[in-house]
């Protein structure tokens, strides 16, 4: 198993500065959701950590990582 | 100097304590969607107060003691139970959230009062626009559309915030951006992807190809990152699996232990990891039900089956134990679902499923495919 999680970690880490980029993006959205925490929910499309759209969801949070 | 094998330490064994429970207020739905997994969803079976109360006598302990603890109402379609039958089935509950997923159809004016009056999260079952959800019919074989609209137009004239479900049948590129855009417009804020599963009484084979499949998933990344106003579900946690890998921290994702998701159906009777397995059983294990309420406080169920798992569910933690030792994908995923291994391979210990390829690591390859191609 490990071999080919390794492979698949080092597939991810090889595709350059692409996937920093992109985790960069999303967590500055997850940052910008998190400081509207405790806000009413929007009415329209907003910033929110998803277990408060998706109970089921608990377990898989996206609130920033720090 | 070699390194160590990383070996996954999340999801083992089951947690003690759920974070949410899921309620089935009645069997019946008034729509009969082609693709849906629900046995006896043609008959009015109404879930009785005593069941609710027994419920509540262990989760308003649960509640008290977690941060936030949801109940999530779920059919059948919920909403057809009645709000007066709602209101007595919730009331039992004291220091929970309460969520409904819902198709719409039935929202009107005073459903809306009701969510508001009862602090309820709506979550709402939409496939997208008019000409992509032909196999949301009613009984008669009408399309469901134009009232699950109305239901939705209801929603937003009460400033009622919801999220959305989306079933896709057939994952593929030209899609998602066209789900996308529809779903920025009808204003959720916030969007889970549920490509269409093999399960219950849905036996159609969700095989599909896999080139499609992270073909609909990359574009849907594109689309989401170029106004990633919704929360994405599937997307935003693929992503976030991404980051963590980059830095080391893969291992640190999943949840520690599974949680153990109780399903009460309208009968009181408890399942257990999977909701989709209510009503089933085989041949080798009898009936999935763990117990019923009415019977055995919802709390002994659950310890019950957390120190001696036995049985299916016991077949199932070794299927876990499979995909940790032969899933590149396991981190992300932690283990297929206990009723795709059951609908899929007809056990509960086999690894990866079609669910797994379209779901999980069509997912995961679709968002590297979307990075390639920036």
């Amino acid at each position: 198993m490990s071999d080919t999680f390794d492979a698949l970690a080092q597939r991810v880490r090889a595709m350059g500065p692409g996937v920093a980029d992109l985790v960069a993006e999303a967590e500055a959205t997850w940052l910008a959701r998190a400081a509207q925490s405790g806000q009413e929910i929007p009415t329209s499309p907003g910033w929110r950590p998803f277990e408060d759209a998706f109970p089921t969801f608990f377990q898989f949070t996206n609130r920033p990582p720090r | 100097m070699p390194v160590a094998p990383l070996t996954f330490t999340g999801m083992r064994g089951i947690a003690a304590v759920p974070s949410y429970v899921i309620m089935q207020p009645t069997t019946l739905c008034n729509l009969d969607c082609t693709y849906c997994y629900l046995p006896h969803r043609a008959a009015d079976r109404r879930m009785p107060v005593a069941v609710a109360e027994a419920v509540a006598a262990t989760v308003n302990g649960w509640a008290a003691a977690a941060d936030r603890f949801s109940v999530v109402w779920h059919g059948g379609e919920p909403l057809a139970a009645g709000a007066a039958h709602l209101a007595a089935l919730m009331a039992p509950f004291q220091g929970v959230e309460h969520h409904v997923q819902t198709n719409a159809t039935l929202v009107d004016d005073e459903w809306c009062e009701f969510f508001a009056a009862h602090q309820v999260r709506v979550g709402l079952s939409v496939d997208g626009p008019a000409h992509r959800t032909g196999q949301r019919v009613d009984r008669g074989g009408r399309p469901a559309y134009q009232r699950i609209r109305r239901g939705i137009d209801a929603l937003r004239r009460h400033g009622i915030a919801f999220a959305a479900l989306c079933v896709v049948s057939a994952p593929e590129p030209g899609l998602a951006d066209e789900l996308y855009r529809y779903f920025l417009g009808l204003g959720c804020h916030a969007l889970g992807i549920n490509v269409e599963e093999q399960e219950g009484v849905n036996t159609r084979s969700n095989a599909r190809s896999q080139e499609a499949v992270r073909g609909f998933w990359a574009e849907l990344t594109r689309a989401w990152r170029a106004d990633p106003r919704i929360e994405l579900r599937e997307v935003e946690w693929a992503v976030r699996y991404a980051g963590a890998v980059l830095v080391d921290r893969a291992d640190e994702v999943l949840p520690r232990q599974i949680d153990p998701i109780p399903a009460i159906g309208y009968d009181g009777s408890v399942v257990l990891l999977s909701p989709e397995l209510a009503g089933f059983g085989d041949e080798r294990h009898g009936s999935f039900a763990s117990g019923s309420v009415l019977d055995t406080p919802l709390g002994e169920i659950v310890t019950a089956a957390v120190t001696r798992p036995s049985g299916w569910i016991a077949e199932y933690l070794d299927g876990v134990e499979a995909c940790r030792g032969s899933c590149p994908y396991f981190g992300f995923c932690g283990g297929g679902h206990a009723a795709n291994r059951f609908f899929e391979h007809g056990r509960f210990d086999g690894t990866q499923t079609n669910h797994c390829r379209n779901s999980k690591i069509g997912l995961l390859e679709g968002v590297l495919d979307h990075v390639r191609h920036v």
